[in-house]
């Protein structure tokens, strides 16, 4: 029987990588008014990279078969230099699906349809290379950490801790460089309106690019973070995850950082929730919020609402 | 060679793609097309498999009336259900159609994986057939297919097509010209999933099995390739796209294994080099010219120089 904190820790942990995860949409959408479909195969492609750098051997089915690098990190290095490998692919998904279009000032929907590709090549490579089958991140990878700790009379598997850690830490970062720094800065003018922002001496080109590599890296943190969680049940795991943040984007407000953890922790403790009974329905739980939101609050809980210019 | 079964799902294929091509026509990109296509074979294989009343005698073969009654109750359905969910995000404008339809594809998806009425992940099996051979089946689609592309045409060349038009090129020109948008958004999303919904039905029982796997997330990618590959600006470039894409990997077996890929790589590539897929309107302002007039006025095929509806440049 699980406790009420066991829960607790469990769906915040689960909710703030969600946050995590929807983060980086909202940095695209917040710069280029568009979404990146390619985002949930960015999150695959970084538990993949976490499980290769920590040591891992690719399985029989790839055409990579039996590849396994020559070194083993520990997870504290292989998790954010999955996510520095995750920006620069991120980084590719611009230059191929979204700046060609963005030259010739293309219509928003078709960013959809190119990311969209730039997501299915992504994925079905990796199911090419490494194969279909699941991986599961070494349980050596935290090193010492005991598998489950006790607190306050509960038994919470601290793998779930180190979610809940890590993913504050990054979003206490991102936060502070949002809002504290120059580039921060500089990405929030671009968001507001491109045009102006350049007027005023800002490279939006730049701002876009960064927002990519930013939204990349935590995509592939998010992806290596739940790999270690729930190990990695094939190439298309991302993909259900990466429709799920987009009820988590809605839920929060399109465009709205404040609002994509907010809604990413409430969707976590949502899921938490759902007794073992009903746990094959417990992946409907962020579209059922997607569609009540868009019933009775349409601009998503912190977000703001639509406006029409004629 | 291209042989009858491949020519079903060819047709399907078209099918599929003018399905994905209607909310398009006012600029609105739908990817619940695998979601209803999956409620029409579902209600197929449920009512053909578990009421006998719509057996027929027995000996002879599943009866072509049960056919269209369920052909009928899909569209109903599949009418209904998108209505409600037209109403429901079609009054914000942008991309929420686009996420709320990913959405409804996955809400089926797991609902029928965990329902016991739908056989979970194994699917319904032994789908009656209404034809003995495959042939009776592409008669089939080939009837549908010629049917929703006269809907298509005439919807076209009619008003409510020139104001879906209106609307893609410019929205909120098309609304402060006395354009009711979000009703003809909805009408063109309800249109898409009420030709899904009935394709899906045809498929259960030409294919004698129906699981949840075949209107998942993939299925959307694909039917989403045909209309990027065969252009948008006109029913004929879905048409085109959905026959030649769904031929493609049948006819060349070695790339089975790239086949998303190649998919991927068209629907990544295309928008930006082929803005308007391979059947461009001045190639049919082209192949107009040689055909003859009745013919080419009820392609919609005008005059060169003369503009299809819809058909300017973006």
């Amino acid at each position: 029987m699980d406790t009420a904190l066991q829960i607790l820790i469990n769906g915040l942990s689960t909710g703030a990588v969600y946050g995590l995860f929807a983060l980086g949409y909202t940095l695209v959408f917040s710069v280029l008014g568009v979404i990146n479909f390619a985002h949930g195969a960015v999150f695959t492609l970084g538990a993949y990279l976490t499980y290769l750098l920590l040591g891992g051997a690719v399985g029989a089915n790839g055409l990579l078969a039996g590849l396994q690098l020559p070194f083993t990190l520990p997870f504290w290095a292989a998790l954010p230099l999955a996510g520095l490998l995750t920006a620069l692919v991120s980084l590719l998904v611009e230059a191929t699906a979204f700046r060609p279009l963005r030259r010739r000032r293309a219509e928003p929907l078709l960013y959809l349809i190119t990311s969209l590709g730039a997501g299915v090549i992504l994925v079905n490579l990796l199911q090419i290379l490494l194969g279909a089958e699941g991986y599961s991140l070494p349980t050596t990878a935290l090193g010492s950490l005991p598998i489950t700790l006790a607190i306050g009379g509960a038994q919470v598997r601290s793998v779930q801790l180190v979610l809940l850690l890590v993913a504050a830490l990054v979003l206490l970062v991102l936060s502070l460089w949002l809002e504290g720094s120059r580039g921060g800065k500089a990405l929030q003018a671009v968001s507001e309106d491109p045009t102006t922002a350049r007027l005023l001496g800002i490279d939006s080109d730049a701002m876009i690019r960064l927002a990519f590599a930013v939204s990349g890296f935590l995509a592939g943190i998010a992806g290596g973070l739940v790999g270690l969680s729930l190990s990695i049940s094939g190439p298309y795991f991302g993909i259900s995850y990466g429709l799920k943040a987009l009820g988590v984007l809605v839920l929060g407000g399109l465009g709205s950082v404040p609002g994509a953890v907010l809604a990413g922790l409430i969707v976590g403790l949502a899921e938490a929730l759902v007794p073992a009974e009903w746990s094959g329905f417990r992946d409907a739980i962020a579209y059922a919020f997607l569609f009540a939101v868009l019933l009775l609050r349409p601009q998503g809980l912190l977000g703001r609402p639509q406006s029409t210019k004629v | 060679m291209i042989d009858a079964t491949l020519l079903v799902q060819m047709l399907l294929g078209a099918l599929l793609g003018l399905s994905v091509y209607l909310p398009l026509t006012c600029g609105q990109l739908s990817l619940a097309t695998p979601g209803f296509y999956a409620i029409g074979g579902t209600l197929a294989a449920l009512l053909s498999t578990r009421v006998p009343a719509l057996a027929g005698a027995a000996g002879s073969g599943y009866p072509l009336s049960s056919l269209l009654l369920e052909m009928l109750l899909a569209a109903l359905l599949c009418a209904v259900l998108a209505n409600g969910i037209g109403a429901l995000v079609l009054r914000l404008r942008g991309i929420y159609l686009t996420i709320a339809t990913i959405a409804l594809v996955e809400i089926l998806r797991v609902v029928s994986l965990n329902l016991e009425i739908t056989g979970g992940a194994v699917g319904i099996f032994a789908i009656p057939q209404p034809f003995a051979e495959p042939w009776g089946y592409a008669l089939w689609a080939l009837l549908l297919l010629v049917l929703v592309c006269w809907g298509c045409q005439r919807l076209a060349a009619t008003r409510p097509g020139l104001a879906m038009a209106a609307i893609r090129d410019d929205e909120i020109a098309a609304a402060s010209s006395g354009i009711a948008i979000e009703g003809w958004k909805r009408l063109a999303f309800v249109l898409s999933a009420l030709v899904a919904g009935v394709t899906g039905v045809v498929a259960a029982h030409f294919l004698n099995a129906w699981n949840p796997r075949l209107g998942n997330f993939d299925a959307s990618i694909t039917t989403l390739a045909f209309v990027v590959f065969g252009g948008s600006r006109t029913w004929i470039g879905p048409v085109a796209g959905g026959l030649a894409l769904t031929a493609l990997p049948e006819l060349l077996r070695p790339v089975g294994d790239l086949r998303l890929i190649v998919f991927g790589l068209v629907i990544l590539l295309g928008p930006a080099l082929f803005p308007q897929g391979v059947v461009t309107p001045p190639l049919l302002a082209a192949v107009g010219r040689r055909l003859p007039a009745p013919l080419r006025r009820w392609l919609g095929l005008g005059p060169a120089g003369e503009s299809l509806p819809g058909a300017s440049a973006p």
